[in-house]
């Protein structure tokens, strides 16, 4: 009896590993040469996204964007590898191990979590140019992405403003890292530059490490209802797929908006139904960045060092879709000016 | 419901222990009574009016029920005396089977499907456990890994193909679900919210309080509410409920008096997976319409902890469920400045502690009671809001607080965990 038990202890552990393993295996070898000729070859573009990976809706499907289009240009087999929710940071220095030593340059990495991962793999492989969505890594063969999104949540805090009618505005951030800080500062800014009076409630739904917050609609929700009682009118969540849960709550609710983040949500089948309630999205363009890293090595001089998207250069904006903003558009475009011209400082923490 | 439980159980019921009876009815009357006394009392002083609000209540409830159905996926399995930390799995398994019937045809159908999910999870967690008797904590972690590994993977094929991702199903996320069905009981709600809007003392209290309970009900919460009536009917009053918990308690004397204790535990077990799956299946179909990756971010765990909470009893664990659900759905929704009115509520507590103590005689427990209490009112008076990492601690460090307050008094099943082969005791 007792082999009998250590069998099956064996024989479920085996099948556990084995079924986790197949979860990753299929989106390692997920390689889309589909649109290369394969013949050049000379551009072997390797990308590692984060969780959710191309379909995503959001920040990997716009980076698998830039990609495509620079795929199309200048031909050449990208190689594309996807995280977990579960990975470590040893997971994802593989997964950047394995890009690199197979020969694939540039490595693009998308997404802040590959931050240390990254300080660790890109001194081993001096000669291939790596890039950071999100995050910056000092290095001389790294180009570190960052996305002036302070910039777009300070849009998305005056046309809040504009549009709120109880002068009371909620900001709920995901998780309350550095990052969710920067699209809080711009926001909180934006509205109190444009209506000194107004009030801006700021709720987070995790802290620390737990990054839970970026995928419990129910949190996003529960934070969302909290707010519609206090009688704010108008909700910025900066928190992932929690948000669409703050989304859903305010179109319940007559003359509330939200405002989404990261890609355009009113575009989102997943939230068709609700789209009527949202005002406008803090949009980041992560394609218009992937893009040009590829073609900057396509080019010979590789992109490297601290590179910022900003409304200036197209990197961030906000969202249009709808035409709610359509009659606040004129002060939109003069503060984007105000921004751009250096007028206007927006702040990176609150 | 929940709103009485932050105060109530730690230091009224403890004298029960003493005298070793039950709670009667009366006294659990008046216990609920003096929590809602001094939860009233805590909004007056503070002002937090989120204390007691219908829109607190509700939300309150909601996070409560996927606690306290996975507690009560735990309870089944081990009043049996099978271990399920495979819980998380099994919600994982019914969110997950649950969205992807859902989307399809609707939420009945998809809380079906979720439920049948998770009984699968159990089925294999029985036949690891019971048939081959693997070691229970080793099979419910394996189940939670398979849980997760598989519908990582089947999320993939089934939510970012064909119809499906054209609705707005990625890899991390299925489609949107119909809304479930909820009810307001017409007349009563909008009455109930029109006295609390007054703000009085107790009275408005008392009817955010019920207002939270009557107004945008999920069926699937009342159905989840009528489980828990039920499985203490099945367990505690039906010759079967007896025998499934005797194989809890000592499968050996079961054994002896002609119970098929394998059967009984396979039922339990496989019970236990439909009730989590349930759970899973009521996280993405109820505050939210998705499935979405880490969904149930470790609430199996957190039942689990409720069911030990709960003395192993439905009362008691729909208690600790309820007293997760108010301090988790009262961070969220209204962050430092609630958790700062409940620190108030922490002192009054501390302060009834100190006198019982007191008047028992334990003066070195008094003391340190009275010590902590006058801390925390210099705390709550010297600031006016909490940090944040401390407002979405609340739900964890009041879960601890009333576990290590109440541990002396649990009792769990004699042979939960342990190994039972049939025919032992020959």
């Amino acid at each position: 009896m007792r082999r009998v038990t250590r069998f099956a202890a064996a024989g479920i552990a085996t099948a556990a590993l084995a079924l986790s393993a197949t979860a990753c295996g299929a989106s390692s070898t997920q390689s889309s040469g589909s649109s290369s000729s394969s013949g050049k070859g000379s551009l072997k573009v390797g990308i590692a996204y984060d969780v959710g990976g191309r379909g995503d809706h959001s920040f990997n499907d716009s980076a698998a964007r830039g990609l495509d289009k620079a795929t199309k240009e200048f031909g050449g087999t990208p190689k594309e590898l996807t995280a977990k929710t579960t990975d470590t940071d040893q997971d994802r220095e593989q997964y950047l191990d394995d890009l690199a030593s197979n020969g694939y340059n540039p490595v693009i990495a998308v997404g802040f979590a590959y931050a240390n991962a990254l300080k660790a793999e890109a001194p081993k492989f001096p000669k291939t140019t790596f890039a950071i969505v999100d995050s910056v890594v000092p290095g001389s063969n790294i180009d570190s992405m960052s996305f002036a999104t302070p910039e777009s949540s300070y849009l998305a805090g005056v046309a809040a403003a504009l549009k709120s009618k109880t002068g009371h505005i909620g900001f709920i951030g995901g998780v309350d890292n550095a990052l969710i800080k920067g699209f809080q500062a711009g926001f909180q800014q934006g509205v109190t530059d444009t209506k000194p009076s107004d009030k801006v409630t700021v709720q987070y739904l995790s802290t620390g490490s737990d990054l839970s917050g970026f995928s419990s609609p129910d949190k996003g929700a529960s934070a969302a209802a909290g707010m519609l009682s206090q009688g704010i009118d108008v909700v910025y969540s900066a928190a992932g797929s929690s948000g669409t849960g703050s989304i859903e709550t305010v179109a319940a609710k007559k003359g509330a908006w939200a405002i989404g983040v990261d890609s355009d949500q009113y575009q989102d089948p997943a939230l068709a139904k609700y789209k009527d309630s949202i005002l406008t999205s803090a949009v980041k363009n992560v394609d218009v960045a992937v893009y040009d890293l590829i073609q900057s090595v396509h080019n010979g001089k590789p992109l490297t060092g601290n590179n910022t998207y900003n409304l200036a250069n197209g990197g961030v904006s906000l969202a249009t879709s709808g035409g709610f903003i359509k009659d606040i558009q004129p002060q939109l475009d003069a503060i984007t000016k105000k921004i751009i011209s250096g007028q206007i400082k927006v702040k990176q923490t609150p | 419901m929940s709103a009485t439980t932050t105060a109530a159980p730690a230091a009224k019921t403890a004298p029960a222990k003493a005298s070793r009876t039950k709670l009667s009815t009366p006294v659990i009357l008046l216990i609920v009574a003096g929590a809602l006394i001094a939860v009233a009392a805590v909004r007056a002083i503070t002002g937090a009016r989120d204390v007691t609000s219908s829109g607190q209540i509700g939300g309150a409830l909601q996070m409560a029920v996927p606690v306290g159905l996975a507690g009560l996926a735990g309870l089944w399995s081990e009043r049996a005396g099978v271990v399920n930390i495979g819980l998380e799995g099994m919600m994982i398994l019914g969110s997950f089977f649950g969205a992807w019937a859902g989307w399809q045809h609707g939420p009945w159908i998809g809380l079906l499907a979720g439920v049948i999910g998770g009984a699968l999870g159990g089925l294999v967690h029985a036949i690891a456990t019971v048939t081959f008797g693997v070691d229970h904590i080793v099979s419910g972690v394996a189940l939670t890994l398979l849980a997760q590994g598989a519908t990582e993977y089947l999320a993939k094929i089934w939510f970012n193909t064909g119809k499906a991702a054209t609705l707005g199903g990625n890899p991390k996320q299925s489609p949107p679900i119909n809304s479930v069905p909820s009810i307001t009981v017409p007349g009563l709600s909008p009455w109930l919210a029109h006295v609390e809007a007054h703000h009085w003392f107790l009275v408005s209290d008392l009817a955010g309080v019920l207002g939270g309970l009557v107004t945008n009900l999920s069926v699937f919460t009342v159905i989840a509410a009528l489980l828990f009536g039920a499985t203490y009917w099945v367990l505690w009053r039906t010759p079967f409920g007896l025998r499934l918990r005797s194989c809890g308690e000592a499968p050996v004397a079961a054994e002896s008096l002609g119970v098929d204790v394998y059967r009984y535990k396979y039922a339990a077990v496989i019970l236990s997976g439909g009730l989590a799956g349930f759970g899973g299946a009521f996280l993405a179909m109820v505050p939210a319409h998705a499935y979405n990756e880490g969904q149930t971010g470790g609430r199996g765990y957190i039942g689990l902890a409720a069911m030990i909470f709960g003395n192993w009893r439905p009362g008691g664990l729909a208690m600790g469920a309820g007293l997760f659900g108010y301090t988790d759905s009262l961070q969220l929704r209204n962050g430092g400045p609630a958790a700062h009115a409940l620190l108030l509520l922490l002192v009054l507590l501390l302060v009834l502690m100190a006198v019982w103590k007191f008047s028992r005689k334990s003066y070195r427990q008094a003391v340190l009671s009275a010590v902590f209490a006058a801390l925390l009112l210099l705390w709550f008076l010297m600031t006016d809001t909490i940090p944040s990492e401390f407002v979405s601690a609340t739900p964890y460090v009041a879960t601890l607080l009333v576990l290590a307050l109440s541990a002396q008094r649990l009792r769990m099943p004699k042979a939960d965990g342990k190994p039972y082969r049939k025919g032992q005791g020959k």
